[in-house]
């Protein structure tokens, strides 16, 4: 908020773009102010209260960034959500936007005309009064109720990137790990300067979208244009264009944003991009592939972009959005560790990578950690790890959420007392460069969003002639770090075409509810492993997925307990 | 069903060609989920061919409330009109 006051000192702002990446429209941040100011004394006096929370649906548009500022000065809590994004996924995004709504208890929710009708089909039966459309709450009559004091400890917005769609955890995101957050990016990541400007695909209801681009360049004074990201997802190349046309010099994200452009450059004129000015290409959100980072630089070369402008980072929405940036201007340095090693003994020893004999794996290095942050790796038993060993991720510092909204046991299971934040990722550092091996946490990275297992579990469940704890959805990742999402699920049926029939409904169904492809693989019966405690063991199905014990041709029966050995070798790989 | 959208459904099925990699008969009622089994990239590039030959913005809304070709066709038709 003061940010926003700063901001609005200067000439800069916000600009937005057709799904063919012309200008459509302008905001800047006086304008910005201006109207949050005025929408937030409508909210007030409309009867919201300090600290309520205001569903909105994340879309990127000038409305969007006014309700979320809007609810700053008005003291209440933003709570950006999704968009429909899955060819005929409206069922299940009606369902996800309501248990998000429901978690977040919702005082009131907001989006466009386009879909206030799915947000009020998701907040039938919820206790949310007020619903409507960015012009229904413009509508509301002024007032002059003052505007409540806000301290650094109150909540900024709720965040929903955590947990699954049918049991969602909403990080609470206050002030103070914005700010601190905020000052470590621009300061310390980007290293930001006059001049700067910022362009962003990336969704405003995850962090890298709204911390990265929306409230980093807030502080900063920068200005952004944003490109919707459904319209990213059709035409990725008028991300390059946006950049080309404004001399954008700072831009993020996942991997697969580079790759989607890759694949389409083919497409693309020659001379049709210049990217000379684009210092800063951040990669985050999931594993940083160098291989098809280098691919990008060199397919872009011509248009002038410079692969020393890769910046790697590690982060996640539990600790605002950053934790550890390489240094600028050095592009993406690799560690080529033997593979042997590592999944043997947790050690990750340099090999060479020109020498055949050892099978060695390159990981990129993410940098080092924020300052006034610390970062520990750990083993199982919690003691700290020196270099080169692989253990848990654990971070610390003033950029840690509170914990997820109005769930103290699940914000005990990865928040310590003395404020050591559990990332469940697995990864070891050398001279304090962070380097991520893998996650220690059954989640599914796909296009850089997170998907939980469970969601997909329980939706191929929930077909004909499948029971509850038939499925187990994982994903396994290949040489270069290419996530592939495998669905292996109990089969009972033994005639070729009900097989063949299911396979495309398991298919069908996690495109449903996850959006994402995957591999479907039928079992035996009673072959998927269980713990001890007779829940699923998503790592020891992964470890006979692996073994080849699932496969059509193989004669061995899989193992329903794995053996100890075999899961804390996938702990460390 | 209106001689247009038949018109319109048998322009779409053969830009569907290319995913129909089972060699289905494709009608209004093909569902792209369940019968044509097609991954959400190679939705996106249809999606893109469609909006590149009729010159139209499709909204996202509507695509979440498409599952079948004749489906989609009335989308598109949507479009074109506005």
């Amino acid at each position: 908020m003061e940010a926003l006051d700063y901001a609005a000192a200067g000439e800069t702002g916000f600009s937005f773009y057709t799904p063919r990446g012309d200008l459509s429209g302008t905001l800047t941040f006086g304008q910005l102010r201006e109207r949050s100011l005025d929408l937030a004394q409508r909210l007030v006096g409309a009867g919201l209260k300090k600290g309520d929370r205001v569903a909105m649906i994340a879309e990127s548009t000038p409305d969007f960034f006014v309700f979320f500022y809007g609810c700053q000065y008005a003291g209440l809590v933003p709570v950006p959500l999704p968009f429909p994004m899955h060819l005929g996924g409206k069922e299940a995004y009606i369902a996800q936007l309501s248990r998000m709504m429901q978690s977040a208890r919702a005082a009131a929710a907001v989006s466009s005309a386009e879909l206030v009708d799915y947000l009020r089909q998701a907040s039938a039966g919820l206790q949310t009064p007020m619903v409507g459309t960015h012009a229904d709450f413009y509508r509301l009559p002024e007032s002059k109720t003052p505007l409540p004091r806000i301290t650094e400890d109150d909540i900024c917005y709720i965040q929903y990137s955590s947990g699954s769609t049918r049991f969602p955890h909403g990080i609470a995101a206050s002030h103070k790990s914005v700010t601190a957050n905020c000052s470590g990016i621009l300061n310390h990541g980007v290293k930001a300067r006059h001049g700067d400007r910022c362009v962003s695909w990336l969704p405003l209801y995850h962090d890298m979208g709204l911390v990265g681009c929306c409230l980093s360049p807030t502080y900063a004074q920068m200005s952004t244009d944003f490109i919707a990201t459904p319209d990213f997802a059709r035409r990725p190349l008028i991300w390059l264009k946006v950049l080309s046309e404004n001399k954008g010099t700072i831009s993020f994200s996942p991997t697969f944003g580079y790759d989607i452009c890759l694949r389409r450059a083919a497409r693309a004129r020659s001379d049709e991009f210049d990217l000379s000015a684009w210092r800063v290409a951040g990669i985050g959100a999931e594993m940083v592939r160098a291989d098809i980072l280098a691919r990008f630089a060199e397919t872009f070369e011509p248009s002038g972009f410079n692969s020393k402008a890769f910046l790697a980072s590690y982060g996640l929405a539990e600790s605002t959005l950053a934790v550890t940036f390489s240094e600028i201007d050095t592009g993406i340095e690799v560690d080529a560790i033997v593979k042997r090693d590592y999944s043997l003994t947790g050690r990750a020893r340099p090999g060479q990578p020109a020498n055949d004999a050892l099978e060695v794996r390159p990981f990129a290095f993410c940098g080092k950690i924020l300052p006034n942050h610390e970062l520990a790796i750990r083993d199982n038993e919690g003691n700290d790890l020196a270099d080169r060993l692989i253990g848990r991720v654990y971070v610390r510092g003033p950029s840690v959420m509170n914990g997820y909204f109005g769930d103290p046991a699940a914000t005990k299971r990865v928040l310590s007392k003395t404020g050591w934040l559990d990332t469940g990722d697995m990864g070891y550092t050398v001279n304090g460069n962070l380097v991520i091996t893998g996650r220690g946490k059954d989640l599914i990275i796909y296009n850089g969003r997170n998907i939980w297992p469970q969601d997909i579990e329980w939706a191929v469940e929930g077909l004909e002639g499948l029971r509850r704890g038939d499925a187990a959805a994982f994903s396994v990742e290949d040489q270069d770090g290419a996530e592939e999402v495998i669905v292996v699920v109990q089969c009972r049926a033994t005639d070729k075409d009900t097989r063949e029939q299911l396979e495309r409904e398991i298919a069908a169904q996690t495109r449903l509810i996850a959006g994402a492809d995957c591999k479907v693989v039928l079992a035996q019966p009673r072959s998927l492993p269980m713990t001890s405690s007779g829940k699923l063991s998503r790592t020891a199905a992964k470890a006979n997925y692996l073994a080849g014990h699932y496969s059509p041709q193989s004669t061995s029966v899989a193992l329903r307990t794995a053996s100890s050995a075999t899961i804390s070798a996938m702990a460390r790989d | 069903m209106s001689e247009v959208d038949q018109k319109l459904i048998s322009e779409i099925s053969e830009m569907l060609s290319g995913l129909n990699k089972a060699g289905i008969e494709i009608t209004a009622d093909t569902d792209f989920n369940a019968d044509l089994n097609v991954d959400s990239v190679a939705v996106m590039d249809f999606v893109l061919m469609v909006e590149d030959k009729y010159d139209i913005s499709i909204p996202i809304n509507l695509l979440s409330e498409v599952s079948t070709v004749g489906q989609f066709a009335q989308v598109v038709a949507k479009a074109r009109v506005d």
